[in-house]
């Protein structure tokens, strides 16, 4: 790690990504059988998703559309005109040889993605294309399931602008994050509906020249992307401070090791011969058209972040939370009209909803029993003091296990709070019955005053407001 | 001119084996498909003269599930496969 002088030398890391995100369409690409996870193998298949020949492939137009609200999602241009191409390679998971995909006019180019820090990832561009089949390999021999071929997918490309492993996992969840609320993907890493192949590279500090980039294919968890990227980091570092040379590959990344191997040799390294795809035509785009679709957009996530942490005076940890899965964001939106505080709802939320709700699926279905008109309603009757936050707690809770509303469980009477008389007895016999606190009060110790609103607190039953009974203790003993 | 070199490198990424005999003859065909290729390239179509060719554009399908092809039918050429997939022998 020294230099002559003694001195570490210092490299810079240099990451861009290519993110497959897979589509939520009822349909194939090329064809109409079904996309859907989990078939039987080789059951969702027809002529022209196993590349029997004599068959065309005919474009599915929701494939445009979600890439148009992808594009304008990412803060892309979209193409007006772009075409399909073949990328021609010999696998068994390709059935035609050659792949549908977009070379040289992909649909949108030149978008970015803001990263928390203001900085922001720039996108080289997005292109439509097809997914490979599945291959099972079992007892030596390979098992070939064909469903998922031709399953739309769209493949993002950074620039190198990504320099550190947490940049590499921001950009991944932001991007995973849109994805979801633009309702194109449900991005599910487990089941492979996003992954991503991951260019690493490292420099000398400061220099412009980029280092020789070795490519990890396949990456399909965001925390053994980032091991992955430090792994490699550390790799190219090593081999360069000792003499050798980064060499140019494709390599698989092993979770058990924390290490990667080589997939295919430089000689190997493909030429896929990419041409146009004479079978298909050109995808023929109006002004108009995106404009339609820019207005079913729904509100980002980082729009609503900032909202949240300005506008509401939320603290950012939690914004990020209630961001963070669509289906919470909505629930939280609609929950707080016509509220002063929406702060109130997300409390609730995160510190009493997402106690039941403990993996992440849950959280992202957000599947509760109260409807969000219940919670406005909870929150409005706090906000009108006619219920203590005490109650609504309880209240609550109640709510979630029965899908019934406040009502149910709040009565008038808790409702009206306690009765002026009633409560200035309750403060007297308080007072009266603990003079040892009383004294300790007066001789300066404020807490002691705690312990004589615990025990009128106890006597309403939590039914009282803390703040005023404090007020009248207070106003009682310095009489 | 189409080389010895780059029929190999086309076999290779094709994974196909050639016979020594084989080669050459792959050179003369691949290279009278270039060649052939290339003539077309010489006549000079102006897209303005032909607005029909221009048009052709947008041919979308519908994003509606149509059955597919039951499995049975899907293996017919691979003699069934087996357990429901296609089956290969190791390769690389």
């Amino acid at each position: 790690m020294f230099g002559d002088g003694g001195k570490a030398m210092k490299y810079d890391l240099v990451v861009g990504l290519e993110t497959h995100v897979e589509l939520s369409t009822k349909t194939k690409i090329f064809c109409n059988c079904a996309n859907k996870f989990g078939s039987e193998p080789n059951t969702n298949c027809c002529p022209i998703c196993i590349g029997l020949p004599g068959t065309l492939p005919k474009l599915n137009r929701e494939v445009v559309n979600f890439a148009i609200k992808a594009a304008l999602a990412l803060n892309c241009e979209v193409s007006l005109v772009s075409k399909m191409d073949r990328k021609n390679y010999v696998y068994p998971d390709l059935p035609k040889a050659y792949q549908i995909s977009q070379f040289y006019e992909p649909i949108c180019k030149n978008g970015y993605i803001e990263l928390d820090s203001g900085k922001k990832i720039r996108i080289n561009h997005i292109h439509m294309e097809e997914d490979a089949a599945k291959l099972v390999y079992k007892g030596g021999d390979t098992y070939v399931d064909y469903n998922r071929g031709g399953v739309p997918l769209l493949e993002v490309v950074t620039e190198p602008d990504i320099s550190s492993s947490d940049e590499a996992a921001e950009y991944l969840e932001k991007l995973q994050m849109i994805m979801r609320y633009i309702g194109v993907s449900d991005c599910r890493m487990q089941e492979g509906s996003i992954k991503c192949d991951v260019n690493v590279s490292v420099k000398p500090e400061g220099s412009e020249k980029l280092g020789t980039r070795t490519e990890i294919k396949n990456m399909n968890s965001i925390t053994f992307m980032a091991k992955a990227i430090d792994y490699e980091r550390e790799r190219h570092i090593e081999l360069i401070e000792n003499g050798g040379k980064v060499e140019q590959q494709t390599l698989r990344y092993l979770p058990e090791t924390n290490s990667t191997e080589s997939m295919r040799s430089k000689e190997d390294a493909q030429d896929y011969r990419y041409f146009r795809d004479p079978d298909l035509v050109d995808i023929v785009l109006t002004k108009e058209q995106i404009d339609e679709i820019k207005k079913t957009l729904p509100e980002l996530p980082g729009v609503r972040f900032k909202k949240y942490v300005n506008e509401f005076g939320i603290a950012e940890k939690e914004a990020m939370l209630l961001v963070k899965y669509k289906n919470v964001s909505d629930y939280f939106e609609e929950s707080i009209k016509g509220l002063k505080n929406a702060k109130t709802v997300s409390n609730f939320i995160i510190g009493q909803i997402f106690r039941s709700l403990e993996t992440e699926a849950e959280k992202e279905a957000f599947e509760i029993l109260t409807t969000p008109s219940q919670m406005n309603e909870l929150v409005k009757l706090i906000e009108s003091g006619k219920l203590n936050m005490n109650l609504a707690k309880k209240a609550l809770m109640k709510m979630l296990e029965s899908g019934k509303p406040v009502t149910e469980f709040v009565s008038e009477k808790d409702m009206q709070g306690i009765p002026p008389e009633e409560m200035k007895k309750l403060c007297e016999d308080a007072i009266k019955a603990n003079e040892n606190a009383v004294n300790d009060y007066l001789s300066g110790k404020e807490k002691a005053l705690k312990a004589l609103l615990g025990s009128v607190m106890k006597q309403t039953r939590g039914r009282g407001n803390a703040q005023d009974i404090e007020t009248m203790l207070k106003d009682m003993i310095s009489k | 001119m189409i080389t010895r070199e780059a029929v190999l490198n086309l076999a290779n990424l094709s994974k196909l084996y050639l016979e020594e005999s084989e080669i050459e003859n792959a050179q003369k065909e691949i290279e009278g498909m270039v060649n052939f290729a290339d003539e077309i390239n010489k006549i000079n179509i102006d897209f303005e003269d032909l607005p029909e060719l221009e048009s052709i554009s947008n041919a979308f399908h519908e994003d509606e599930i149509k059955e597919s092809f039951p499995q049975e039918k899907i293996l017919e050429n691979v003699d069934g496969g087996k357990d429901g997939y296609f089956h290969i022998k190791k390769f690389n």
